[in-house]
């Protein structure tokens, strides 16, 4: 039964940072009914952002200049802005000239860009091929409760993650941007005519995800310790795996997917014996059926095509 | 009009001479000025024929009249290649990879670009044509000319199974199946025993032909040629009838039919085609090319590993079928062979191919998203 409890939070964990990805991946979709494929590599850039700026302020002397508990929450803020940025500079770059082209056009450019992405970081951080070390930005004590051990570290990362939520959630629904957005999702043309601003939505809209994204980066750094170039590959498949499960374009089935995800991961590497190897592939299977079976996802409606 | 007929076959035969040897000469260019000014060289041809497109569309016009001498022609110059690089095996090598990609292009031309199915899987069947044989090879003594006809099935059957789910999807959700069946794929390659794990298997033996190992030096004429001599003969067949299968399969009524698929599928589907069987024959086909690529690279390098099958491979091959022109079997080729040539030309750039290839694919796709070379509309001529 412990067992169960702490692979639970294992799940928990890495549905979380599934569920932030996913998050973006519904908001585009949602937006521009664009899928960003590179929009994984955004993520992992955001935690290279960290590793850049926390050396910069370990450079300037600014480390011990200010108590941690102010510090770290300042520099995941200005990553989450500084990834946000660049969120909205690749939009205007690879995904807004395809707004008229064919699906196929943008769906191939932003697998391109994902890949430009990944070199140029590969490339201009010094040994960028091997695994850079993550900061410890975060406490590391543990305790148990029942016998299932508690990291400080874990409960920060689901407490953040259920923070940010809860924030964007609150910012859609309530504030007038949040309504733009989704004035837009529902329809772009309607939104237009309302004398919505197309451009500025779109450009919060990758704002948002790209900042949430960015958090996720920082979190899988935070929880592994170190941080790879090419991660943001099997970042982004799983984040819009997550968003296909609960049903793409849906804020809330980010959440469901991500978990699903999460739960299927780690206890098939826990309960099935020898299957830590083939997570991944357990992954992508349920992925596979629920496209097969379900291809609107958990909590998406039927979509009938007009001819 | 006899005369000019025979003056018409001189200058083809003379312009086909002159390209070729133009080709010869960059391929064996060392220095890195060298190189810059034939690229160039080819840049400003380029921009020439953009401007002058008469004198493009003449050139076209006399090679279309002369179809079979220009073949023939082509043929036998390929033919001779090696002997110009009779000193450099590395040349001929880059010949032979550039033969591989030519194949995975074309099988991949008839999903990407003759139906607009965006498969990312085709190092899945890559790999699964490459492993299907070396196995069969190191562990049952397989021949090479029985396991290329297994490797290419079993492929196959692998396009087919990922055929199905992606009968039920479409657009983002296709890929989406064929990134995770590539990924999945590379997974269980690395982690099966049997696959030999992340250390892959080595010492797959080379074909034979009539007592004649592949893996020794080639005499002929007098003149012993590298070892890669013989690959390069027998990729530059492979890729020959890859080529006839898909010109033909392009102007038949199936490649028609594909084409009907890409434009809208609901208008096909009204018009009474079975949309879902002519999009899994595309699979299958796609894959069949994939594994005899595959098994061909297996037996030529002599040993094999997960990471040459990893999905970056499938990014390539989808940059080299954009690139070239999309449906037009011609600049698939050209694509594929200017992809696998020009990074090796600039080996003191080795880390910036791949930035180099995403680079190209978003540039290509915003500036020119037909390709290199466009395919044009279909004309039918009543005889």
């Amino acid at each position: 039964m412990t067992e169960i409890f702490q692979q639970s939070i294992n799940a928990l964990l890495i549905g979380c940072n599934y569920t932030l990805i996913a998050i973006g991946f519904n908001l585009f979709f949602g937006a521009l009914n664009v899928v960003h494929f590179s929009h994984g590599d955004v993520c992992i850039l955001g935690a290279f952002v960290v590793l850049i700026l926390y050396g910069l302020a370990k450079f300037f002397g600014l480390l011990n200049a200010i108590p941690l508990y102010i510090f770290i929450p300042l520099l995941i803020l200005a990553t989450m802005l500084v990834t946000g940025f660049l969120g909205v500079f690749f939009e205007r770059l690879v995904i807004r000239p395809f707004r008229q082209a064919p699906l196929l056009m943008v769906l191939v450019a932003t697998v391109a860009l994902g890949i430009v992405i990944r070199e140029a970081v590969r490339l201009t951080f010094p040994h960028g091929s091997n695994p850079q070390i993550f900061p410890r930005i975060l406490p590391t004590f543990s305790f148990s409760i029942g016998g299932v051990m508690l990291r400080a570290d874990n409960l920060i990362i689901l407490g953040t993650t259920f923070l940010l939520i809860t924030a964007m959630f609150l910012f859609i629904k309530n504030t007038k941007v949040g309504t733009a957005i989704r004035a837009v999702s529902q329809d772009g043309e309607a939104a237009l005519m309302m004398g919505i601003r197309m451009d500025r939505t779109v450009a919060v809209t990758f704002m948002i995800g790209s900042a949430l994204g960015a958090m996720a980066g920082v979190l899988i750094g935070a929880y592994n310790n170190i941080i790879r170039y090419d991660m943001g590959l099997m970042g982004g498949v799983k984040g819009f795996s997550a968003a296909v499960v609960g049903g793409l374009g849906n804020v809330y089935g980010a959440i469901i997917g991500g978990l699903v995800l999460g739960f299927v991961e780690t206890f098939a590497a826990a309960f099935i014996p020898g299957g830590t190897p083939y997570t991944d592939v357990f992954a992508f299977l349920v992925v596979i059926f629920f496209l097969v079976f379900r291809p609107s996802g958990i909590l998406g409606e039927k979509v009938y095509e007009k001819v | 009009m006899t005369d000019g007929r025979f003056g018409k076959a001189i200058l083809l035969l003379a312009l086909e001479a002159a390209f070729f040897a133009l080709f010869v000469s960059f391929m064996l260019a060392q220095e890195t000025w060298k190189i810059v000014s034939f690229l160039a060289f080819f840049v400003f041809l380029g921009f020439f024929f953009k401007k002058w497109a008469r004198a493009g569309e003449a050139l076209a016009r006399l090679f279309r009249e002369m179809k079979g001498l220009a073949a023939v022609g082509f043929i036998l110059l390929l033919l001779l290649l090696p002997f110009f690089f009779q000193k450099s095996p590395y040349l001929i090598h880059i010949c032979v990879m550039a033969g591989l990609f030519v194949i995975l292009a074309l099988g991949l031309n008839f999903q990407l670009g003759s139906t607009n199915v965006v498969n990312f899987a085709t190092a899945a069947s890559y790999g699964i044509g490459a492993y299907t044989s070396a196995l069969l090879a190191v562990h049952y003594h397989i021949s090479f000319w029985l396991g290329i006809f297994i490797g290419g099935g079993v492929a196959s059957f692998f396009g087919l199974v990922l055929g199905f789910p992606c009968m039920k999807t479409k657009d983002y959700y296709l890929s989406l199946v064929t990134i995770a069946f590539g990924l999945i794929i590379y997974i269980l390659l690395t982690n099966f025993s049997w696959t030999g794990g992340p250390n892959g298997i080595p010492n797959i033996p080379a074909p034979t032909l009539g007592g004649h190992s592949f893996r020794e030096p080639l005499q002929i004429f007098g003149l012993t040629l590298p070892f890669q001599t013989n690959f390069f003969y027998l990729i530059f067949f492979f890729a020959g009838i890859a080529l006839i299968v898909a010109h033909r399969l392009h102007h038949s009524r199936v490649g028609l039919t594909w084409n009907a698929i890409r434009e809208d599928e609901i208008a096909a589907r009204c018009q009474g085609i079975d949309v879902t069987w002519y999009k899994i024959l595309a699979f299958c086909i796609d894959a069949f090319f994939g594994g005899v690529a595959g098994t061909v690279y297996a037996h030529y390098i002599g040993f094999i590993s997960p990471e040459n099958f990893a999905f970056i491979v499938s990014v390539v091959v989808v940059t080299m079928v954009i690139l070239g022109g999309m449906d037009n079997v011609f600049g698939v080729i050209v694509g594929a062979v200017l992809l696998t040539v020009l990074p090796e030309k600039f080996r003191a750039f080795e880390d910036l191919r791949l930035l180099m290839y995403g680079s190209i694919v978003v540039l290509m796709l915003i500036f020119r998203p037909q390709g290199l070379f466009p395919q044009k509309l279909r004309i039918y001529i009543k005889k």
